[in-house]
């Protein structure tokens, strides 16, 4: 039902029963109004009768008087009859008034004042001018006809006081079946209008209340549907198997999943309405410096960001987590900010399981150079054990000399190899400067033997000066698979190329460009197919079948990102200029919080 | 100690360990040939006469194990001791040749065994 629909029932309701009441109140006004013309014509016949009875009154008032002056002769005595004669005519003109006034005849008033009219002039008169002329006025038959006539005038006045007498009782009769009509009619009519109002007001009401019970019906259907879709929302949440805090756009905490209480270590009611930087305390592994929230971010953005890699979250226990994590602003519908949703997830195994994978990939280096630091520790070692027996049968100090020195010679070889491959294990605990050209060099050293067994020239191209921050074992790694991987792809006779130069780089993140070192690793090879190219970065991904861990890379790209850097590669097998080119970047600054 | 010296060819791309065991090769007697890579060796072996031949494994451009099938083919009976920094070699390598050793085993263990060598043609 709609509100027009509504607004009608209510018209409706409000004005049937006041029209049925107008109705009923028409009628009574009518009846009342019958009545009232009905109690008029009473009191018409009351004043008719009264002025009829004053009338007879004054009749006798003329009748004394003149009987008076008969007996007495004296003068004073006719005054009654005198004074009535006025009086007489006004009551009987009101009589004939009321008689007009109510449709009745007058002729009897006229009868009868005729008659009174007769009496005076022929009977009263002549007696009043019989004694005034000193005669007797005492005859019977005189004073009979006399009478006579005053007694015809009586009976006019009681003739006229009887029709209005029964006039009066008709009328009353009247009245009171009217009165009774009325009340019949009232009964009736209350009767009817109440039960059509109550009957109708019933109606009207079912209509409104079914109406309302369909919107009652339809809210709950709402409310339903409401309370499933947010209970599905908040099982979605719940189920989710990332953490997951909703804050407010000041970055205040107001939801956090189940998963996020139990990594965070804060109940949500500990956690609600608290800065995120309270509950989220993450900081950056290797430099252990706090890690600006991703909701910071992204109130600062305005964007989807990710976290930083390497970053620790502390619990609230004071234990910690490794996190992987992103954040997200919430828009309303006008497109402003009203909330941030920020969502991480535990990768302490993930991170154990890389570090093994790393720790895998370091020996794999080590088990890929075994054959190589053997053989580059044999050579001089047995040149040495040679020279040594030479020595003990010589005699000729000179030559004994020239042993000792070719002797030396070979131990500063075997003391090099020695030294680059403990480069290549031992590490720093924390970032350290590194001179390129050194680290690179003892990368070299360890090759040169493959390098040059392969009948493959090397290049180099490197500055003295070049310098970033980092952790130097892992760099000899990633150079020594680098271009293990370069000499290994090449063929006999083909070329080498290892280059580096100061650069500065612009990241995707960061407006200002990172000063750094780029290296690169070039081979004549025969170059990576495409399909290939794509995977290179994967662990386990290997072209080279069972010979390969499919970790080199990977690895290389891991130590590559936690230096800050970027590792990109470059391969074409077109014949005429194959080869591949892998382009190491380091930035100057070394591990450090950058976010991705 | 043979009555007329026995001529050893040493192939081996380390200079120094090349000259060095050329004078322990010479103070024991024998008359030694040399070469640093295994085509200038083979072209030796083929020229010239030679009663041994101390090869080493690992050599740019070609590998001990090819120098050795070809000193076969050529003269399948010269000894050849196969010295070589490189433990595990390929047993198809190893075959092909009389003896293989390590190097750093010293100069005495090197000398017994190509003295060996070379007393079994004698015994036939």
């Amino acid at each position: 039902m709609n509100l027009s629909k509504f607004n009608q029932i209510l018209t409706q309701t409000l004005l049937l029963p006041v029209l049925a009441l107008a109705f009923v109140a028409g009628i009574l006004v009518w009846q009342v109004r019958n009545a009232e013309r009905t109690v008029s014509a009473i009191q018409a016949s009351g004043e008719s009768i009264a002025a009829a009875t004053r009338a007879e009154k004054l009749i006798v008032d003329e009748e004394t008087g003149l009987r008076g002056y008969q007996l007495t002769s004296d003068p004073r005595f006719l005054k009654p009859y005198r004074d009535a004669a006025q009086p007489l005519h006004a009551e009987l003109d009101l009589l004939r008034r009321n008689l007009i006034a109510h449709g009745e005849s007058t002729r009897p008033v006229e009868a009868m004042e005729a008659r009174e009219q007769l009496w005076r002039v022929s009977f009263a008169d002549q007696v009043i001018s019989t004694i005034d002329g000193g005669g007797d006025t005492r005859d019977t038959t005189l004073n009979l006809e006399g009478q006579k006539k005053l007694d015809d005038v009586r009976t006019g006045i009681n003739d006229i006081v009887d029709r209005e007498t029964a006039l009066r009782s008709q009328e009353v009769g009247r009245w009171r079946l009217q009165v009774r009509r009325t009340i019949e009619a009232l009964i009736v009519l209350a009767l009817a209008s109440g039960i059509f109002i109550s009957v109708f007001s019933l109606r009207q009401l079912h209509r409104v209340s079914d109406a309302y019970q369909g919107t009652l019906d339809g809210l709950r259907h709402h409310a339903q549907a409401t309370f499933d879709s947010e209970e599905r929302l908040r099982t979605t949440l719940t189920s989710i198997g990332d953490g997951v805090i909703v804050c407010d756009p000041g970055g205040c905490v107001e939801l956090l999943n189940s998963v996020a209480q139990e990594l965070t270590g804060w109940t949500q009611n500990d956690a609600f309405r608290r800065p995120l930087e309270e509950v989220f305390h993450i900081l950056n592994e290797t430099t252990r410096e706090q890690i600006e929230t991703p909701v910071a971010m992204v109130k600062r953005l305005n964007r989807v960001v990710g976290l930083a890699n390497h970053t620790v979250l502390v619990r609230k226990d004071g234990t910690e987590i490794n996190i992987d994590d992103s954040g997200a602003p919430i828009h309303d519908r006008n497109g402003a900010l009203s909330g941030i949703v920020m969502v991480f997830r535990d990768i302490t195994r993930e991170r154990r399981a890389q570090n093994a994978l790393l720790a895998t990939e370091k020996l794999a280096v080590a088990g890929r150079l075994a054959a190589t630091i053997a053989h580059e520790m044999h050579n001089p070692l047995d040149s040495v054990s040679n020279l040594l027996y030479l020595l003990r049968g010589e005699k000729d100090p000179n030559t004994a000399e020239h042993y000792l020195t070719l002797a030396q010679q070979e131990l500063t070889r075997m003391g090099q190899v020695s030294r680059a491959m403990l480069g290549l294990y031992r590490e720093a605990k924390n970032p350290v400067t590194i001179n390129i050209k050194e680290m690179l060099d003892g990368v070299i050293v360890l090759l040169e033997r493959p390098i040059q067994q392969r009948q493959l020239t090397i290049e180099t191209a490197i500055p003295d000066h070049l310098e970033v921050h980092g952790f130097p074992a892992e760099l000899r790694q990633v150079f020594t698979n680098l271009l293990a991987n370069a000499a290994e792809a090449t063929a006999s006779g083909g070329k080498l190329i290892l280059a580096a130069r100061a650069t500065s780089v612009k990241t995707l993140s960061s407006a200002t460009a990172h000063r750094g070192v780029t290296i690169q690793v070039c081979d004549t090879g025969s170059g990576i197919e495409p399909e290939a190219l794509e995977h290179i970065f994967e662990p386990f991904f290997t072209t080279k079948g069972e010979l390969g861990t499919g970790l080199g890379l990977w690895f290389s790209r891991g130590i590559v990102d936690k230096h800050g850097g970027s590792i990109e590669i470059h391969s074409s097998s077109n014949p005429e200029d194959h080869g591949t080119t892998i382009t190491v970047f380091l930035p100057h600054t070394g591990p450090a919080t950058t976010q991705t | 100690m043979q009555e007329s010296a026995q001529v050893v060819l040493c192939v081996d791309d380390e200079l120094v360990g090349l000259q060095v065991r050329k004078l322990i090769l010479e103070r024991s007697g024998y008359i030694v040939l040399t070469a640093l890579d295994g085509p200038t060796g083979l072209t030796i072996f083929h020229k010239q006469k030679v009663d041994a031949v101390i090869l080493d494994y690992s050599m740019p451009g070609m590998h001990g194990g090819e120098v050795a099938a070809r000193m076969r083919e050529l003269k399948p009976n010269v000894p050849i001791l196969l010295l070589s920094a490189y433990v595990g070699l390929p047993t198809e390598v190893t075959q092909l040749v009389n003896v293989y050793m390590t190097k750093g085993e010293g100069a005495p263990a090197l000398l017994e065994k190509l003295h060996s060598l070379l007393q079994v043609p004698t015994l036939h």
